[in-house]
């Protein structure tokens, strides 16, 4: 340990992973540490399914099946089929270390009769939904054929809307979009986490509006995947991409601190021991540089065990769910996210119910009730709240670098911004995806 | 129709004639074949750091060996697929190498998933690499669920103090024999014994894939398994 490398990353959560792979293709030489046994850090899958009543000081009083089907998530999230972190998982090669499937299905709830109603994605779908009225569809249709033929580089495409100037208030109006349509398109397509959006330029809602749709044009069903085993698969994909590039791991290091010169510079890091890895710099989540960060919200989530499938899903195996903050009167969404063991996550016959919202209250659990009330029967309940971070240090003299927490977000979309955006602070560079060798061709086959 | 015919009549005798029903590709189950082409199977390395994981990687890769002991020479490269004939099906081994992960830590459950099988290494100049075994195998018990166990010992072209002997083997063997499906002695550096080890392997692991693909075949489930018409009767008698 007591070497000089140009970069030691401390956590193995999914963003420290793919920056360390990042780093290692580059030709960095990193130290990659995290004070667990395992992998993951936050975005770790817990197995045995007894480690899971531990990790939430919980005593075990019944079984569910075998404990090493269970794969149990601590922060839910799909990705999205056509969304960045599926394209870097393409470019890297990552891709080879996992098996995807389709999640099943995508739904939103609407408060004026209490249920949910599958997302109408395409005009088809739209004019068939019971969602809406007869004469809302055709507007809904309209709209979804203008983001269809929108096209940034060509103003004759926006029909009078300009992408910068327009708002995206403005182009629901245009199009007379009635409140419960703007609510599901702004929050069940284009996944906003509230209405802050609706005040800023249309071309975002446009973007993300085909970005679901693109994405639900590739694999059909919904446009979200979910990885085999569960999303603590992907960290351990990125770890050894930076492990074939050189990089070193160590897990099980518990108290390690970054050590800083006169000038507040990180040199290095010192493990239990006092044992000192030098560095030119740090990359870590905020868990390890408290100091330099600050809480900007709480995010409250609910891990539900089911041995039945969500009603009025057409039993499926897989859904999201999302209940728009309109439809039940608060600021941000709640969001249920629902896994079996379709996707080995579970041991059979049994769900696994991610409920989350950002906190906004005094009672976090009570906000999230009409969420759960969707679930019906839950066996057991794992509640936590935790605080979202983000860094007050920018690194640019400290040369400690810090991504944010996970937010509430369902899919990857701002995990891979942040990753992106933490990657040029340390290299002042955009990250070069041709610079990732494929080794298909090399595998003499 | 011959072909369906054929197959039915292996059916028959699976149990013995295990081998001719593998050198007859058409005897392959129709499922396996549509679905997944020929068939693929991955096997992960596994073992200490420095027992020449990666020199065994290499011989599958390209039958190379080098003594320069740095990463560079397999950087960005951690699997390999190559085919395999046995008889005359086509099947295809996948090799997975630990990318140098287990230097420092415990390598991720990520790396057993899926794997058919594992190749544990040992350096047979070095009882330490050996003694270490067990833990390897509960570990792979525990990640890979069903996958066969190949032993491998390297450096067999050594002489050292520090030698694996044959009592050694013996107490590993009465410990472990039951769940090793095959037991190899190579050298990367003067390249034998690998070739006819992969090849065993690929043998070992496509004969008990066809066995279980035998068996369910043979399973009925009253009321959906379809019943013997008088046409297929007929046709059996014949035969």
């Amino acid at each position: 340990m007591d070497e000089k490398y140009d970069v030691i990353v401390l956590g193995t959560g999914l963003k420290e992973c793919i920056l360390s792979g990042m780093l290692s293709v580059d030709g960095k030489k990193v130290l990659h540490m995290d004070r667990n046994k395992y992998y993951g850090g936050d975005s770790a899958s817990l197995t045995p399914l007894v480690d899971v009543f531990t990790h939430f000081n919980k005593p075990k009083t019944k079984e569910y099946g075998r404990e090493r089907d269970w794969n149990v998530d601590l922060i839910p999230k799909f990705l999205m089929a056509n969304g960045q972190l599926v394209k870097l998982l393409v470019h890297t090669g990552v891709t080879r270390y996992l098996e995807f499937k389709s999640v099943e299905g995508s739904y939103v709830y609407k408060d004026k009769d209490k249920k949910i109603y599958k997302v109408p994605a395409d005009e088809r779908e739209a004019l068939g939904s019971s969602l809406m009225g007869i004469f809302e569809k055709r507007r809904f249709r309209n709209f979804l054929q203008f983001v269809q033929e929108y096209n940034e580089e060509d103003p004759s495409t926006w029909k009078g809307m300009d992408p910068n100037q327009s708002t995206a208030a403005q182009l629901f109006e245009k199009h007379g979009l009635d409140d419960n349509t703007r609510d599901f398109t702004g929050h069940a397509i284009a996944l906003y986490l509230n209405d802050n959006y609706m005040a800023g330029p249309c071309k975002d809602l446009i973007r993300r509006c085909r970005l679901y749709s693109d994405s639900l044009a590739r694999y059909g069903k919904s446009p979200y995947l979910y990885p085999l085993y569960g999303l603590g698969e992907l960290p351990q994909g990125f770890a050894r991409l930076s492990a074939i590039y050189g990089g070193t791991y160590m897990l099980d290091k518990p108290n390690c601190e970054i050590v800083y010169d006169e000038t507040g510079k990180a040199i290095g890091v010192k493990d239990a021991e006092g044992v000192m890895a030098q560095c030119d710099a740090v990359v870590c989540d905020p868990s390890y540089a408290k100091e330099k960060c600050k809480v900007i919200g709480k995010v409250v989530r609910a891990i539900c065990i089911l041995n039945h499938p969500v009603n009025n899903t057409k039993d499926a195996a897989s859904v999201q769910i999302i209940l728009p903050q309109g439809q039940i009167k608060r600021k941000d969404d709640i969001y249920v996210c629902v896994v079996s063991d379709a996707h080995q996550v579970c041991a059979k016959g049994f769900y696994l119910a991610i409920v989350s919202t950002t906190v906004e209250t005094g009672n976090p659990e009570a906000e999230l009730q009409p969420g759960l009330d969707l679930l019906g029967a839950i066996e057991e309940k794992f509640v936590v709240v935790s605080d979202l971070m983000e860094p007050t240090d920018d690194g640019s003299t400290s040369k400690v670098f810090i991504t944010n927490s996970y937010d509430a977000t369902t899919h990857f979309e701002t995990t891979c911004d942040d990753v992106v955006k933490t990657y040029k602070r340390i290299t002042g560079q955009d990250f070069d995806f041709s610079k990732v060798k494929h080794t298909d061709e090399s595998t003499g086959n | 129709m011959p072909r369906l015919k054929l197959k039915k009549k292996k059916k028959g005798k699976a149990v013995n004639g295990r081998k001719q029903e593998l050198e007859e590709p058409s005897s392959l189950p129709p499922s396996l074949r549509m679905a997944s082409g020929v068939p693929n199977y991955k096997i992960i390395l596994c073992g200490e750091y420095g027992v020449g994981k990666s020199s065994i990687f290499r011989r599958f890769l390209n039958n190379t060996f080098t003594t320069e002991n740095s990463k560079k020479s397999t950087i960005g490269l951690d699997q390999c697929t190559r085919p395999f004939t046995i008889g005359k099906a086509e099947v295809k081994l996948t090799l997975w190498d630990t990318g140098g992960m287990e230097r420092m830590s415990f390598i991720g459950s990520s790396y057993y998933r899926g794997a058919h099988a594992a190749l544990l290494c040992y350096n047979s100049n070095n009882k330490e690499t050996f003694s270490i075994l067990s833990q390897y195998i509960l570990d792979i018990v525990m990640n890979a669920e069903g996958a066969k166990i190949f032993l491998c010992g390297n450096f067999a072209d050594g002489e050292g103090k520090d030698k694996v002997e044959e009592a050694d083997m013996d107490t590993f063997m009465s410990e472990c024999e039951d769940v090793l499906s095959g037991v190899y002695d190579v050298s990367c550096k003067d390249n034998w014994g690998l070739q006819e080890m992969f090849e065993d392997m690929a043998k070992v692991l496509h004969t008990d894939a066809m066995n279980r693909a035998t068996i369910r075949r043979d399973l009925i489930r009253p009321g959906e398994t379809p019943e013997l018409d008088e046409e297929t009767q007929g046709k059996k008698r014949c035969c």
